[in-house]
């Protein structure tokens, strides 16, 4: 993913081409310039108009009073202010936090459980199976998927709570209990998203030299110090990557809470990106929201700036 | 960039030497082997059978649909619930067309811009290229509930709200397209295009006749990927699409699903059954692609 372009040479002047006169390379050069320009025009124009600028509209909105059918007015920092005064915002953000930190332990952990199971001596059908079953869910809409699983997080018709108490366990009130509103968001989220994670995982292990386990085994090492240090180390790329994306992810869950608990009870289940578009949309407090989605924004940024920092120390990079 | 590498299908296919080291008779499954192999197949169960349900259910009459026990084998074939589901209060049809057009202009949309700027981005000299594309990649990294409330003022500024247009014209352009491109653009061998150039061909026939044509699975990856993206939106078009005739289907299927569950759940689950179906097309057909491309940016890095 290096972003620097390698030097692209510029092809050699046609020996008898087209013109022929003087200065033909700089009229070839900036024929080739203009051809750039053109060719990234609809890209760039898109990036101004959808992202760029609403990105700096969001920022001045956050600095003004806006409900949509008055002019915004600059009201400075006041919005953020009133961020520190918000409960329900505390409360988001806790829940958002909870969602962040049971997706990187959760999704990573499965799948590099299941990564490592499926990639050993396996009979090929067997891991095209697997593979497959894992992956779906992820291809599927995140909203479709919690349709399904609404139904199953039924209390008292649910298939979950079905098995649950046919082991001799109690009805569990999966969607309308504080506690457990968030379990089931956190599980629908991580069934949904541990295939992606373990095909990257998967991936990763199959670059891991053999000779390099084979010779580790030969001095005597068992399976679980191989594991720790080689096999970890040699992943540590698609671990990086992994977790970065879960953490983005994570995030951002919306959907799933919209369709299995609408945020409840109260306030339990619900998102910082849930509570910006209450906000936003059925408040039009349209400042106030920038101001939280500036936030978000920032954290995420902030927070992805930090995994990039550190990963020097824990990335190998061979 | 998919044609250089492909995922290799089973687990040691990158070094075919390996096998010659291996006894032809191993010794039989250990006891290790046999459990992971049976968390294997309870996770794969666990991932396979909520759809199990779902099929099931549709297919049963609503007043089965909760029986318990829970059948997990279809027992009947009785589709009326897909005809109840489709004639049914929320135009689920009408949803699904809408949802078709917006994610296959969005689609056509996407591998015309993206090649184009991927090539000119690997392939083409101009000023500002490199800081062009960097900033262009950052924008990665902006989420989508941070540009909403400005897009959606703008949508409402240009009369485009609950209007297709509002969902196509965002979604035609996009940096992980230009990105893919460019990757592959840049393996790309320059003599080709050198080649081609010194014949005379114009920069455009270069990209329209020798480079484009090679980029094709490439492409087509990325036309998966940005129809499947669109098919499954759920954030946007729920903020700029508000009446049931212009709603996108998971919307639909979402209003169908009612408050807290309240609808009929076999006829939501024959909806949903439809909703799905694209994306396991798509999955049969496309799955080597999809897991090629997915895969390789995150390991190369």
């Amino acid at each position: 993913m290096t972003l620097t372009a390698p030097k692209t040479q510029l092809p050699p002047a046609p020996p008898s081409g087209r013109g022929g006169r003087p200065g033909r390379l700089t009229a070839t050069r900036r024929r080739e310039a203009l051809t750039g320009y053109l060719f990234t025009a609809p890209t760039i124009i898109g990036f101004l108009v959808f992202v760029l600028g609403p990105l700096v509209a969001a920022i001045y909105l956050s600095l003004t009073k806006y409900n949509i059918l008055t002019a915004p007015k600059f009201v400075g920092f006041d919005n953020y202010a009133r961020m520190f005064r918000d409960e329900r915002l505390a409360t988001t953000y806790g829940n958002t936090v909870l969602y962040v930190g049971a997706a990187v332990v959760l999704i990573n952990g499965f799948a590099l459980l299941f990564a490592v199971l499926i990639n050993q001596r396996l009979p090929r059908a067997l891991t095209y199976v697997f593979r497959s079953a894992y992956f779906f869910p992820y291809l599927v809409a995140l909203v479709y998927v919690s349709i399904i699983w609404q139904a199953l997080f039924q209390k008292d018709t649910g298939i979950l709570n079905y098995y649950i108490t046919a082991l001799g366990g109690e009805r569990i009130d999966w969607l309308n209990s504080s506690e457990f509103s968030k379990v089931s968001v956190i599980i629908v989220d991580t069934w949904r998203n541990v295939g992606f994670a373990m095909l990257i995982f998967v991936a990763a292990l199959q670059e891991v030299p053999k000779d390099m386990v084979e010779a580790a085994r030969m001095d005597g090492a068992n399976e679980w110090q191989v594991f720790r240090r080689i096999t970890l180390p040699m992943i540590s790329q698609a671990t990086f990557f992994n977790i970065t994306i879960t953490i983005i992810g994570a995030f951002q869950i919306y959907e799933s809470i919209i369709v299995l608990t609408r945020g409840g009870p109260g306030d339990a289940s619900r998102s910082v990106v849930m509570y910006i578009a209450e906000v936003a949309f059925n408040k039009f407090d349209m400042g106030y929201a920038s101001a939280i989605a500036v936030t978000l924004f920032l954290i995420i940024m902030l927070v992805t700036m930090v995994q990039f920092r550190l990963r020097k120390s824990w990335v190998n990079n061979e | 960039m998919s044609n250089t590498t492909v995922l290799p299908s089973r687990p040691g296919a990158g070094t075919p030497g390996k096998e010659k080291d291996v006894p032809r008779r191993r010794p039989g499954p250990t006891v290790g082997k046999y459990i992971s192999v049976g968390l294997l197949v309870l996770g794969a169960i666990g991932m396979i059978a909520p759809f199990l349900w779902m099929f099931t259910t549709s297919l049963r009459d609503a007043s089965q649909a909760y029986d318990l026990p829970p059948q997990w084998l279809p027992t009947e074939l009785d589709w009326s619930n897909y005809a109840d589901a489709v004639s049914g209060p929320v135009p689920i049809l009408k949803n699904m067309f809408n949802s078709a057009v917006i994610a296959i202009a969005v689609s056509i949309g996407m591998i015309i811009t993206a090649p184009m700027a991927g090539y000119a981005f690997a392939k083409l000299e101009f000023p500002g290229r490199n800081s062009i594309f960097v900033g262009l990649l950052s924008s990665l990294m902006v989420p989508a509930q941070v540009t909403i409330i400005p897009l959606f003022l703008l949508m409402r500024a240009f009369g485009l709200l609950d209007n297709p247009l509002s969902l196509i014209l965002p979604g035609i352009t996009g940096a992980l397209g230009v990105f893919l491109l460019r990757q592959f653009f840049l393996g790309l061998p320059q003599e080709i295009i050198d080649a081609a150039r010194m014949d005379g061909a114009t920069a455009w026939q270069t990209y329209r006749l020798i480079a484009l044509p090679l980029a094709k699975n490439a492409v087509s990856t990325l036309g998966v990927i940005t129809f499947l993206g669109s098919w499954n939106a759920y954030f946007a078009p729920s903020i700029f699409l508000n009446s049931t005739d212009t709603a996108t289907l998971p919307l639909g299927l979402v209003l169908m699903l009612g408050p807290y569950g309240a609808g009929n759940v076999a006829q939501v689950m024959a909806a949903t059954t439809i909703a799905i179906a694209p994306a396991l097309i798509v999955f049969l057909v496309a799955q080597r692609w999809i897991i090629a491309s997915l895969t390789q940016s995150a390991v190369k890095g």
